[in-house]
């Protein structure tokens, strides 16, 4: 890196918030033909000065949220990483109008620590989908940010403060809807730091529900637990989180408890579905209700609820499972969610194999489905190695995707052209966190 | 860059070869009426006479996606705008083709191709009218949730195009919240989808990116929007409060209760005082304005057993729209006062605001008008109904019983139907809808509304409330003799300049959901400041050749500047982008 970059970034945010980065692969040839430099700015207004200085030098901008995983990035030109780790303010709480302006590098789970004492929450979000900084939870999309109750977690964001390639910072102005042009916003949602770096961005929060319930059912069948839910949520239900777990998925995460045996009493595709609602006492009540009487019109029971509660406790309050995590995760729509699980369950036993689910993250748009994939009795980890095991993964993503479903990264290719000239007129010289979404 | 000049009959046979003559017209009568919306300000110099500035020079008719593909490539070719045209009744001047070109009807694409039960969602084409669309969505037990006050004259396309609200929108949200996906021909001659769930694709939201762009990205052709079971029951309430700020407070809590009532309004004081008077004389305003009565002949009605659905009625309904009331108010209810003192108070604005003021808290007594209503699935709406009532009465409000309710559910359309013989007796209306969150609701409220009243007769409701704000709907009405229309004009643009620069200085956003067109073009710079780079940037991705709807939206930094548009940018003053109407006067 030219020492005039080197001494004009130590010059912005200071000697103590410039360092090198070393190669992890241990080439140190190759980390001496390139720098690789953290930096990390205190103020957007440094953010600003770190980007107009690298656009200066044309050297790449990647933005760091609060993992400190090792650089993917190839090590064939000098590259600046800026971590939000400093940007670590609250700059609001507007407790009238229920909105948050927070800096995007602090997480999810401090934000809830700071609004729970208020009585305040960011919404029905288990705990892993709110680890993150704020600004990778949002320039980052993964299907599984989404609840029943408070929807698509990027659709609470109304206003984005964000460092353009050139150096300007745009601030989207922040109004409940606005009839204003296009929603500007929602280029920077998702783009993983290709169009802006996001320095904060203002929230929709939530007041605490009066009272929660949760309950569980038993169920015929996928087909049957997936209709009562749609049944369920077209009588208007909202509830709060919703699971389905197949036969084998319940076995896994409730051992040793009377449910396992109830559901496979129920069928031999019996499935476990367990719902929370919350929210003014009688409209949870009521929600819990409508469950009730939507799964038993498709033939379900209710069951009882310490496998809900205990679902609840694992989700929310740390409660550890039996169950290792899963393989992988499908989106599908609510016509395509039985199809897609049946299909990867047959592809994985067709390839000796076997796979499980469970299936949450309701809303109007679909679910997502969780997979284990097993070898032999062996849950397969999302990152196996062994050839025959990532073939058999892929096999089962294959068929979800055949099926209908969606993996989380998709894209709408077609629509790849108009997204490289949006780049290209923004960022003129690639800057932007290059190589992070196709180019 | 150049553009070279089009000949009109060159290009009407261009056209004719691509549609054939029936579908293709550059007559004289087609071009006057092309040539602008609803926009109150065209409205003024219609009504003096005024040829109109900006024509098309050709209309279109297409039936189908590969017919608009073929008539954007062919003005790629040649080198003219294209003007995307629903129903016309926007009222920014979005449809004025500042630099002539082809106009393109979407009205002849108006299927309802499908609707998913399963999925609750349709796919319907863009140019389906309101009215229509709701008409075939109930039939077969849906509803899209969507009643603007322009129903009848709107299209689908227009709704995206504009971010439209419905009267229902606190429930079903607004147009936007309400689209899953869309068929879109792009400034590049292209048909891109926009479908696939949100939350399982990386990168920019393009229909958001699209929607309330009002055609200078490209024509949306056909859409998916999700849809909700037809709702079993309606409730509907009246109450009352103390004051505007009473009043806001209310509403607040029940929506941060996390309750969704379909409808909420609240009149400030002078909308409520107007409200009391007709309300009162019901029957004698019948008797009283015959005209209006025929024009209702022509405007379907909702009545309490269709819901939110218009039905034909017989006998026409009461007056009851806010221009009506307004005209009527200042016609009999003030000591009889007659249609030159209706527009002498207009014509001292300053005066009748503070007037009206003092007069509406001590004829009124009760305050402030709040309007409720709930509608949805039996079990769960009454719940809903009973937490919400509970709430407003938690609040301080009280209760006035159903008539309120349902008194503004049956007149809920009739104001559209009214702009007109306010015109006529020499005054004009208009409305401005701005929004923020509820930190500075009140202020932004006494902003616009001091700034209004400099110049003429305001009064407000709120509506459109979500958890983090709401939308304050201003009705201003003042004098402007049809004999001098730049004086009319000024003080017309004196209005929106000095509303919309009050609302942005105390955080608001200068549209709810009317858009921005050629009327607010001006304030985008300061709506989204550099965030402007990002829908100049997104524009020259999606009509890198600016043949899109060229001139609205701000987006030209040369049309930003001027502070109303149409009136410095005449074909003649602009730069000769789209010389065509200079080539065929
Ligand atoms: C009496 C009256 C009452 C009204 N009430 C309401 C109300 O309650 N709520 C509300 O939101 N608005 C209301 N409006 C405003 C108006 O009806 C809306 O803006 C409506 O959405 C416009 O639809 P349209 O089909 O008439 O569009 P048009 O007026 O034809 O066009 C509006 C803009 O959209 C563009 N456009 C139209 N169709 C397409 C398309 N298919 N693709 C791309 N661009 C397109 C046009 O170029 C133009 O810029 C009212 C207007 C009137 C006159």
């Amino acid at each position: 890196m030219s020492e005039k970059l080197y001494a004009q970034l130590i010059a912005t945010v200071g000697a103590d918030f410039v360092s090198p980065i070393a190669d992890t692969s241990g080439n140190f040839a190759a980390a001496l033909a390139s720098d690789f430099y953290r930096v990390v700015p205190r103020t957007p207004a440094e953010v600003a000065e770190v980007m107009t200085l690298c656009a200066r030098h044309r050297v790449p901008v990647h933005p760091e949220g609060s993992g400190r995983r090792p650089s993917p990035h190839s090590r064939d030109r000098d590259r600046v990483f800026v971590s939000t780790r400093r940007l670590d303010q609250i700059v609001q709480l507007d407790e009238t109008s229920l909105l948050v302006h927070a800096q995007a590098g602090v997480t999810g789970t401090r934000l809830q620590e700071i609004l729970a004492p208020r009585h305040l929450t960011l919404g029905d979000y288990p705990p892993a989908v709110l680890a993150p900084s704020l600004g990778g939870i949002i320039a980052v999309r993964t299907p599984g940010k989404s609840s029943a109750r408070h929807g698509f977690f990027e659709d609470a964001v109304v206003g984005v403060s964000a460092v353009l390639a050139d150096g300007r910072t745009v601030h989207t102005r922040v109004a409940p809807r606005r009839a204003t042009g296009p929603d500007l916003l929602r280029a920077l949602c998702g783009s993983e730091g290709t169009i802006g770096f996001i320095t904060s961005a203002v929230v929709r929060i939530h007041r605490q529900p009066e009272a929660r319930f949760a309950s569980a059912y038993v169920v015929p069948s996928i087909e049957a637990a997936i209709a009562a839910v749609y049944l369920a949520l077209r009588e208007e239900a909202a509830p709060s989180g919703i699971r389905i777990y197949d036969l084998a998925e319940t076995a896994a995460h409730f051992r040793g408890m009377p449910i396992v045996d109830q559901v496979a009493g129920k069928s031999k595709n019996g499935a476990l579905m367990v719902v929370g609602t919350a929210g003014p006492t009688d409209l949870a009540a009521c929600d819990r209700d409508l469950v009730a009487s939507a799964v038993s019109a498709e033939g379900g029971e209710t069951a009882d609820d310490d496998a809900a509660t205990l679902w609840w406790r694992r989700l929310h309050h740390g409660e550890s499972t039996p169950a290792a995590p899963p393989t992988f995760q499908a989106m599908a729509t609510p016509r395509k969610l039985a199809a897609t699980y049946h299909a990867v369950l047959n592809a994985a036993s067709a390839a000796g194999g076997a796979a499980r689910a469970h299936i949450s993250r309701f809303d109007a748009d679909g679910a997502v489905a969780f997979f284990s994939v097993e070898r032999e009795g062996k849950p397969l980890p999302a990152d196996a190695t062994a050839p025959h095991d990532v073939a058999l993964i892929e096999l089962c993503k294959r068929a979800a995707t055949d099926a209908g479903g969606w993996l989380p990264g998709s894209r709408a290719a077609r629509l790849d052209p108009y997204f490289a000239a949006l780049r290209a007129n923004l960022d003129p010289l690639g800057i932007m966190n290059p190589g992070a979404l196709p180019e | 860059m150049a553009m070279p000049v089009v000949d009109a009959d060159l290009l009407a046979k261009e056209l004719y070869s691509l549609l054939g003559p029936k579908r293709v017209s550059i007559g004289d009568t087609d071009r006057d009426t092309y040539a602008r919306d609803m926009w109150p300000r065209m409205l003024l110099a219609r009504r003096a006479g005024q040829p109109e500035k900006h024509r098309p020079t050709a209309i279109v008719w297409p039936e189908d996606v590969s017919e608009v593909v073929a008539i954007v490539k062919l003005a790629l070719r040649l080198r003219v705008p294209i003007i995307p045209y629903g129903g016309g009744s926007g009222v920014c001047g979005g449809v004025v083709p500042l630099y002539g070109g082809i106009t393109i009807d979407t009205k002849r694409m108006q299927a309802l191709r499908s609707v998913h039960n399963d999925e609750l969602i349709c796919d319907v084409e863009a140019g389906l009218g309101g009215e229509r669309f709701e008409r075939e969505l109930a039939r077969r037990g849906f509803t899209f949730g969507h009643f603007p006050s322009s129903i009848y004259c709107s299209t689908v396309g227009g709704w995206l195009a504009t971010r439209a609200a419905g009267q229902l929108s606190t429930k079903y949200g607004k147009v936007e919240d309400r689209v899953a996906g869309l068929t879109v021909v792009t400034g590049r001659g292209e048909v891109i989808e926009t479908d696939g769930p949100n939350r399982a694709l990386r990168g920019p939201n393009w229909t958001q990116l699209i929607v309330g762009s009002e055609g200078t990205l490209g024509i949306i052709t056909s859409a998916r929007l999700r849809v909700a079971p037809a709702p079993q029951i309606t409730i509907y309430r009246g109450y009352e409060v103390d004051n505007v700020n009473d009043g806001i407070a209310a509403i607040r809590r029940v929506l941060q209760r996390g309750l969704r009532p379909a409808v909420i309004r609240l009149y400030d004081e002078l909308d409520t005082l107007i409200n009391s008077f007709s309300h009162k004389t019901e029957d004698d305003n019948v008797r009283e304005d015959q005209r209006v009565h025929e024009l209702h002949r022509h405007a379907p009605q909702p009545t309490r057993a269709t819901g939110a659905l218009p039905t034909w009625p017989t006998p026409p309904p009461a007056p009851d729209g806010v221009l009506d009331r307004l005209r009527l108010f200042a016609k009999n209810r003030v000591g009889n006062l007659r249609k030159d003192a209706m527009l002498s108070g207009l014509g001292h604005a300053a005066t009748f605001n503070r007037l009206a003021d003092a007069v509406s808290s001590k004829v009124t007594k009760r305050g402030c008008r709040l309007i409720i209503g709930l509608e949805g699935s039996r079990i769960r709406t009454e719940v809903e109904a009973a937490l919400t009532f509970a709430e407003l009465e938690a609040a301080g409000a009280r209760d006035m019983g159903e008539q309120p309710g349902l008194s503004w559910l049956s007149h809920r359309y009739a104001v559209s139907y009214r702009m007109s013989p306010m015109f006529r007796d020499g005054a004009f209306v208009d409305t401005m809808e701005v929004a923020s969150r509820w930190d500075n609701l009140p202020e932004l409220y006494q902003a616009v509304r001091t700034a209004i009243s400099r110049h003429a007769v305001v009064m407000a409701h709120f509506s459109h409330a979500y958890a983090d704000g709401c939308s304050i709907y201003f009705t201003f009405a003042a004098t402007a003799p049809a004999d001098n229309l730049p004086a009319a004009e000024r003080l017309y643009d004196a209005i929106w300049q000095d509303g919309l620069a009050a609302a942005t200085r105390v955080g608001g956003t200068i549209s709810h959901h009317h858009g921005v067109g050629l009327l607010k073009a001006a304030h985008m710079a300061n709506e989204h400041r550099e965030a402007m780079a990002i829908y100049r940037a997104t524009k020259a991705s999606l009509d890198p050749a600016g043949i899109m709807n060229p001139g609205k939206m701000g987006l030209e930094a040369h049309i930003a500047d001027a502070s109303i548009p149409v009136r410095s940018q005449t074909p003649t003053d602009a730069p000769a982008r789209f010389p065509l109407d200079e080539a065929k006067p």
